[in-house]
């Protein structure tokens, strides 16, 4: 249960990553993390590590690539930036994303002509 | 995703479990910067830094656990695990040198004496031919469905010479057929006669077989078409030890059983044949009559007498080949023997490829390696105790592992790991041990074969099988010696009330333990007393007197058939051979025999009682009269056999025993038997001596006069005064009367040793065993007595605490320690009796049930158990009564 639930987090998480990074261009795990919350409207709290382990998968399967920089801040912090392998995956993802909720929001919406 | 990106990801993950420690850092560094970037954010937004620090930790969640899960999907987490749980596990070895040492130890001996057996059995059974390409080598067998004699030289699943043509010339699966006829015993002339074996062979032999020649030519097809000259290939050791290596020996002309035979090459030194016992030449298979003069092979159609092999085909598979036969098989079931079915089989080509060879080398191998793998059966049961006592010392620190949160699984898994890094070890010192000592084994064998017996190349190379068969062993036995203490040593639930469980658990362990500990005692008992037993038969061996002088006699042999001869010219040969041979300074005596005193020359025939029915099989030898004196049997009853009975041969003259068992409370002297229609009265009876084997004096045995019909068979018996006579004076004698002849000169005390070397062998296998049984049960005791005594300390200490005497401690404990080992050796005495009377063949007339022996051995079985016992009791009455009362 604990564990399917984590998986669609992991999947989603991922896909919001990819976004990010694709609006926002290099950003180092903070930055991202920070983005996430602040978009999905402080709705969506959850710890800012978790973010890690999902930029490390995402790392490994090529869509993104990281370097160290210097953050705004004059912080040294390692960047992330989208791969074009990463580009074509958002692109990918959002259109599977939205064709899964626009089924299921069809699939949910009470039916017509009954009510 | 796609799966390229699956795979690209694993690798990473693959790659980064062993990143190790540079991964760890930059991780560390990239959450710092993180912390770092929220605290400027939040000291920004006005928070006091304290306060920023504060709140950019909670935010980020639990730093551990985080770091946990980007190792672990940064890496292959059981991996990672594997590679913990092997640095902790040699951590406590290290620790625990004294268990680690036995273990190993153990482990090494066990998998290393079945990987040696496994190696020799290999070497004979399992390995292709040492022939370049050999494993596309197949060998043939036949046999029949259905009535009908065969006419059998060698096995009965050889194919005759047609039957050999068939398969040459249909077969498509093969790309080449040969036949070759092993083993012939010819006289060797032109040079020093002596005898040697020699290989008939088709002439594509060395074709088929790719084997090359270091001198000259192999066979080829012009030598087996028909007039063309006799031809001979040596092999290199032949070459060597008969010609000296000559390098122009090409085109030299030798005699085979007097013909003369044109030398065309030598084979390659590495090749010594297809079959255990190397082969000394090659001559073409065409040539059959001139090697044995009185038989044609070659036409026979139902003769067994040939090994035929094919190189399959590149690509082709063995089942093919099946195919490919059984529809030659079929044609010649039309055309052989009408009545019966031919069936054809192919096997790859071993040492040990015929049905007949390999029969006997798998049961005597699989017996073997059945005793071997209960020694290692054992080394595992000791292990397993060993680690069962091991794991009650260690059940504070599972407990508090286990309470701080690690799974059982996880638990089972570093024992585990624990186990299989002490059975690696052990089995990769065993495999290397294997490697060295059945190379060792091997040569020490060969090189104290029994004298006269053939010489054998044997070479058992390691290969992967043997590798894999060590792993194999290795693992199971990690998994056999492990598995049961890991699960049981983590069984305990904490929510329980543990108590009641761990007490019924800890009989039904301890009930394990014992009968492990009872067989053990039994086996290494049954093993010590065979040693035992044959360690004494062989001290008389050495001391025995066989009733015979055997000192200073030398023995002479040769082989008249192969050299040509027939009745009166052999009789006429041997009479001069005789007087010069009686003619030479210092020689006493000279007497003929057809079968040598104490050889492995054996000869039986059936005798029958006249006037009656009886018939019965008796051991004889046909002698001159000389041969009794020669020996210094006494002739107790009649007298020996006189001139006109030597030429007749109708006489006999018995042994005491024979007499008092065939015609019990009678006179010997006149009774009458019946051989070949002839009547032949008993007219002597001599004292009994050992002339047949070693240490029997009571089997019936009988002598015949050796008159001119026996001299085809008879061999001579040469006593000097003082020395044994010396070779050249006899073989110039024989030389004088036919340079050819090839003349066999030995000591008759060296065939003592034909009786000797095989129980010295089977006494050092089974003493090696039993010492190693021995080490192994008295390990077993000690763990299960340390065990018993670990997990009692507690009600020890209370017993001593209420007064109990150190001495009633020490007997109960020791009186239960000695329970398994005393019903283990009562077992072991019954098995030992019943497997003695095995021996009895090679005790030498020490009683299969020597009563010093089945007192002696048990009664130090006993003490050394019994110390085993003592150490770890003694251990537990030192601990303090409050210390004790405080472990449980």
């Amino acid at each position: 249960m604990h564990d399917d639930k984590a998986e669609v987090w992991q999947g989603t998480l991922a896909l919001m990553v990819l976004k990010t990074l694709e609006t926002l261009g290099p950003l180092h795990g903070y930055g991202v993390a920070r983005r996430i919350e602040q978009t999905s409207g402080d709705r969506l709290s959850v710890n800012y590590g978790t973010i890690y382990p999902a930029l490390l998968k995402l790392e490994q399967e090529g869509y993104i690539a990281s370097d160290w920089g210097v953050s705004e801040n004059n912080r040294r912090a390692k960047f992330y930036r989208l791969t074009r392998a990463g580009r074509r995956q958002v692109e990918r993802e959002a259109r599977d994303w939205a064709r899964t909720t626009a089924i299921l929001a069809r699939f949910l919406a009470p039916e017509e002509g009954s009510s | 995703m796609s799966r390229m990106r699956v795979v690209r990801a694993s690798l990473l993950r693959l790659l980064g479990t062993f990143a190790g420690s540079r991964r760890e850092r930059e991780l560390a560094e990239e959450l710092e910067s993180h912390l770092q970037l929220h605290i400027d954010d939040n000291i920004h937004a006005g928070m006091p830094p304290a306060e920023a620090r504060r709140q950019a930790l909670l935010t980020f969640g639990a730093m551990e656990a985080i770091k946990e899960q980007h190792r672990d999907r940064g890496g292959v987490p059981v991996l990672r695990h594997i590679g913990q749980d092997l640095r902790f596990a040699a951590r406590l070895l290290r620790k625990a040198p004294g268990f680690s040492v036995t273990a190993i130890a153990t482990i090494a001996l066990a998998v290393g004496v079945n990987a040696a057996i496994f190696s020799i059995l290999n070497a004979a059974a399992l390995q292709s031919l040492p022939v370049p390409e050999g494993d596309r080598l197949a060998t043939l067998a036949i046999s029949f469905d259905g009535e009908g004699r065969r006419g059998v030289h060698g096995a009965p699943s050889m194919l005759s010479y047609p039957e050999y043509e068939a398969v040459r010339d249909q077969s498509r699966a093969f790309e080449g057929t040969l036949a070759f006829s092993p083993f012939n015993a010819v006289t060797l002339g032109g040079i020093e006669p002596r005898s040697v074996l020699a290989t008939l062979a088709s002439c594509n032999y060395f074709d088929v077989l790719r084997i090359r020649t270091s001198v000259g030519r192999g066979l080829n097809r012009g030598d087996c078409a028909s007039g063309a000259p006799a031809t001979v290939v040596l092999s290199d050791r032949l070459w060597r030890t008969a010609f000296a290596a000559d390098p122009a020996v090409a085109g030299r002309t030798v005699l085979l059983n007097r013909s003369p035979f044109v030398v065309v090459g030598v084979t390659e030194a590495a090749f010594t044949g297809t079959q255990l016992v190397p082969e000394d030449l090659y001559v073409p298979v065409t040539l059959q009559q001139t090697i044995a003069r009185d038989a044609d092979w070659l036409a026979g159609a139902n003769m067994s007498w040939l090994v035929v092999m094919g190189r399959i085909k590149p690509g082709a598979s063995l089942a093919s080949v099946q195919t490919d036969l059984g529809m030659i098989a079929a044609r010649l079931t039309t055309t052989e023997t009408p009545g019966r079915t031919v069936h054809l089989t192919a096997g790859r080509s071993t040492l040990s490829t015929m049905p007949e060879i390999r029969t006997i080398v798998l049961a005597i191998g699989s017996v073997i390696l059945a005793a071997v793998a209960l020694v290692l059966l054992m080394a595992c049961a000791n292990i397993a105790n060993l680690l069962l006592a091991r794991a009650s010392a260690r059940r504070r620190e599972i407990a508090v592992r286990m309470a701080l949160g690690a799974g059982r699984g996880r638990i089972v898994q570093q024992l585990m790991t624990e186990s299989l890094l002490l059975a690696a070890i052990g089995g990769v010192g065993g495999f290397i041990a294997a490697c060295w000592t059945s190379r060792t084994v091997v040569r020490f064998l060969l090189n104290h074969l029994p004298p006269g017996a053939w010489p054998m190349v044997f070479d058992p190379r390691p290969d992967w099988r043997v590798a894999l068969y060590a792993v194999g062993l290795t693992t199971l036995t990690g998994l056999a010696f492990g598995l049961m203490p890991a699960l049981q040593s983590t069984r305990r639930d904490l929510g329980l009330d543990f108590r009641d469980v761990t007490a019924t658990d800890r009989r039904a362990s301890r009930k394990l333990q014992n009968t492990l500990v009872t067989v053990q005692v039994a086996v290494c008992l049954i093993l010590l007393l065979s040693a035992g037993l044959l360690a004494r038969g062989l001290y008389r061996a050495q001391t025995l007197d066989p009733g015979i002088s055997m000192k200073d006699v030398t023995i002479v042999s040769y082989d008249l058939a192969n050299a040509g001869y027939k009745e009166p010219t052999a009789a006429a040969l041997q009479r001069q051979v005789r007087e010069r041979l009686g003619a030479i300074p210092g020689v006493r005596a000279v007497a003929q025999s057809s079968a040598m005193p104490l050889s492995d020359q054996h000869t039986e025939t059936e005798f029958h009682f006249p006037g009656t029915d009886r018939r019965r099989h008796f051991e004889f030898s046909s002698v001159t009269p000389s041969y009794f004196d020669l020996l210094h049997i006494p002739i107790v009853r009649g007298r020996n056999f006189t001139a006109a009975e030597v030429e007749s041969e109708a006489a006999l003259i018995v042994t005491e025993s024979t007499a008092r068992r065939i015609w019990p409370g009678l006179e010997p002297l006149g009774q009458v038997l019946t051989l070949d229609r002839i009547d032949r009265p008993v007219v002597g009876v001599v004292r009994d001596a050992q002339v047949s084997r070693l240490g029997r004096t009571d089997e019936p045995y009988v002598f015949l006069p050796a008159g001119p019909d026996s001299q085809m068979r008879v061999q001579f018996l040469v006593a000097g005064i003082g020395a044994a006579p010396s070779a050249a004076p006899i073989r110039s004698v024989i030389a004088s009367l036919d340079p050819q002849l090839a003349v066999d000169i030995t000591r008759l005390e060296d065939n003592l040793e034909q009786w000797r070397a095989p129980s010295r062998l089977v006494a050092a296998l089974s003493a090696t065993l039993a010492i190693l049984a021995l080490v192994l049960a008295c390990t077993g005791v000690f763990g299960t007595v340390a065990y018993t005594v670990s997990r009692r300390v507690r009600e020890i200490g209370i017993r001593v605490a209420l007064g109990a005497a150190h001495r009633d401690v020490l007997r109960l404990i020791v009186r239960q320690g000695m329970r398994p080992v005393v019903i283990g050796m009562a077992i072991g005495l019954l098995g030992a009796a019943a497997v003695s009377t095995v021996l009895a063949n090679m005790l030498f007339g020490v009683s299969p049930h020597d009563p010093f022996s089945f007192v002696a051995l048990p009664a130090v079985l006993f003490a050394i158990a019994l110390l085993a016992c003592y150490v770890p009791a003694r251990r537990a009455l030192r601990v303090e009564p409050t210390t004790a009362l405080r472990t449980e």
